[in-house]
C-alpha cells in the first residue's frame, strides 16, 4: 500500500512536469491530451473509489498550484471524478481496455465541461458550442489514445507492486 | 465525534466543504494560503526549467534539418531585404529623433524610466487547452510581484498572477480572464481590450466599450493608458485589426492583434518598481 503511494505520487510529479513544460510540442490543432485527467481515471478504474478520490484530490491539487487561477478547482473536479470512476470499478470488468477507453471519453467530456462551465462560462464567455468542437471533444479524443498507454503501464506498475510486496511478505 | 471521520461519506463532504472555503479565499485574492503552492512551485520550477531548456533544444535541433533548404533560399532573400531595409533606416533615424522629442514632451519617458526591467524566461505553459498563464523563472526573490507588468521588446505581454520565490505566474492578454484598459493613440479615446476564448486561440483579443462615433480604422495603434491602475501607460499593446458591428451602431467590437506573438514568445521582461 505504501509503495503504491508513493509510487502514484512520483508519476503525478513526473506527469506534472512534462505536461508543463514538453507536452505542447505534440499538440493537435493547439489541442494537448491532458494526461494527469487520463490518470486519475486509470488509477480509479483499477482501485476503487478511495484510491480514486484521493488519487483525484492530489492530483488536482498539484494542478491548482502549478498552473491553476484558483486553489482548489481542479482538486475538487479530480476528487468528484476520482470518486465516481471508483465506484463503477466493482461493477465492470476491470482491465477491459474498452472500458477504459469509453470512461475516458466520457470522463474528458465531464470533466473539462465542467473546467469551462466554471471557469469559462461563469466569466461571460459563452461559446458553448465553440469549446465542445474545438477543445472538449479533440481533447477527448486524445485523451483515449493516451488511455491506452497510460492504463497499460499502469497494470504492469500495479502487478510489479504486487508481486513485490508478496514476496516480501514470505518471512 | 472522531468515528465520524472514519466514514467514507462524511469525509468527502468535510473535504468538499474545505475546498470550496479555498476557493473562496483563493478566488478573492487572498494570498494567505499561497505559502503552499509556492513552496510546491519552488521544488518544481527547477526541473520545469530544465525541461522546458531541453525540450526547446530538441525541438531546434530538429528543425534545423527539416528546415536547411528553406532557409538557404529564405537567406537570399533577406540579404536583399536587408540592404533595402538598411536604406530605408537611415530615413527612421531621422524621423524618430523627432519622435523623441516629442514623447519627452508628453513624458512619456519618465513614466517608464520609474520601473526597472529584468529579463526572464518562460519555463511551464498551462497543463489545459483552455487559459493562457505561463510560468517564469523570476520570482519575489528578483522583486517580483503580483500585478507587475510583464511586456516583449515590442510590446505588452500581460502581468503577474501570482509571485512565488522562485517562479511566477503570468496571464497573458489573451486571457479570458485579463482586462487592460487601453487608448487608441490615434484618436486617443479610451477603449478596453479583453481576452476571448476563440480569438485567443489565434492569438487575437477583443476591444470593448467603444464610445459610439469614435472613429477606428484597421490598422490603429492601441496602448495602455495607465487609468486600470495596473498597467503603466504608453506601452504598445497591438494594431486594429477588424471592426464589428453587432446589433447597432452603439454597439461595436473590434478583433485586437497583440504586438506580440503569444506562439513564439521569447524575450520577455517584468517591470518592477524601483525604490
Amino acid at each position: 500500500m505504501r509503495s503504491r503511494v508513493l509510487g502514484s505520487a512520483l508519476i503525478i510529479v513526473a506527469i506534472t512536469l512534462i505536461q508543463s513544460t514538453v507536452l505542447e510540442y505534440i499538440e493537435y490543432n493547439g489541442i494537448k491530451p491532458n494526461i494527469l485527467l487520463v490518470f486519475i481515471v486509470c488509477s480509479a478504474l483499477l482501485g476503487g473509489n478511495i484510491t480514486g478520490a484521493v488519487t483525484g484530490f492530489f492530483t488536482g491539487m498539484i494542478q491548482d498550484i502549478v498552473s491553476g487561477k484558483v486553489i482548489g478547482l481542479y482538486a475538487l473536479l479530480g476528487m468528484y471524478l476520482g470518486l465516481t470512476l471508483g465506484t463503477l470499478n466493482k461493477r465492470f470488468y476491470r482491465e477491459n481496455i474498452m472500458v477504459t477507453l469509453m470512461f475516458t471519453f466520457v470522463a474528458t467530456i465531464a470533466y473539462e465541461g465542467m473546467v469551462y462551465f466554471l471557469g469559462v462560462f461563469f466569466k461571460g464567455q459563452v461559446d458553448f458550442l465553440y469549446s465542445m468542437q474545438y477543445k472538449i471533444l479533440p481533447e477527448a479524443l486524445y485523451n483515449m489514445l493516451v488511455s491506452i498507454v497510460v492504463f497499460k503501464i499502469l497494470i504492469k506498475v500495479y502487478k510489479k507492486q504486487d508481486r513485490s510486496e508478496k514476496v516480501s511478505r514470505n518471512y | 465525534m472522531l468515528r465520524l471521520f472514519k466514514k467514507k461519506g462524511f469525509l468527502i463532504i468535510f473535504v468538499t466543504l474545505v475546498l470550496f472555503v479555498v476557493i473562496g479565499i483563493t478566488a478573492s485574492g487572498n494570498s494567505k494560503l499561497g505559502w503552499f503552492g509556492t513552496l510546491l512551485n519552488s521544488v518544481f520550477s527547477p526541473v520545469q526549467k530544465a525541461l522546458s531548456v531541453s525540450g526547446d533544444k530538441v525541438d531546434s535541433t530538429v528543425s534545423f534539418f527539416k528546415d536547411s533548404k528553406a532557409l538557404k533560399d529564405e537567406n537570399k532573400i533577406l540579404r536583399q531585404r536587408v540592404e533595402e531595409l538598411e536604406k530605408e533606416n537611415d530615413e527612421f533615424k531621422t524621423l524618430k529623433q523627432k519622435n523623441e522629442e516629442l514623447k519627452e514632451a508628453l513624458n512619456l519617458k519618465n513614466q517608464l524610466k520609474q520601473y526597472q526591467t529584468i529579463s526572464a524566461n518562460i519555463i511551464a505553459k498551462d497543463l489545459g487547452n483552455w487559459f493562457n498563464v505561463f510560468t517564469i523563472d523570476k520570482g519575489t526573490n528578483d522583486g517580483v510581484v503580483k500585478d507587475c507588468t510583464v511586456i516583449a521588446s515590442k510590446g505588452l505581454v500581460g502581468r503577474v498572477l501570482e509571485a512565488g520565490p522562485f517562479s511566477s505566474k503570468v496571464i497573458t492578454v489573451i486571457d479570458i480572464d485579463s482586462t487592460v484598459s487601453a487608448r487608441l493613440t490615434r484618436t486617443r479615446n479610451y477603449v478596453e481590450i479583453k481576452g476571448d476564448l476563440a480569438l485567443g486561440d489565434q492569438g487575437l483579443c477583443k476591444m470593448y466599450n467603444i464610445e459610439p462615433g469614435v472613429d477606428i480604422t484597421v490598422g490603429d495603434r492601441l496602448e495602455t493608458s495607465g487609468t486600470g491602475g495596473i498597467y503603466p501607460k504608453g506601452i504598445t499593446v497591438g494594431k486594429v485589426k477588424e471592426v464589428r458591428q453587432t446589433n447597432n451602431e452603439l454597439d461595436r467590437y473590434a478583433i485586437v492583434e497583440p504586438v506580440v506573438d503569444f506562439t513564439r514568445l521569447e524575450d520577455i521582461y517584468v517591470l518592477i518598481t524601483k525604490k
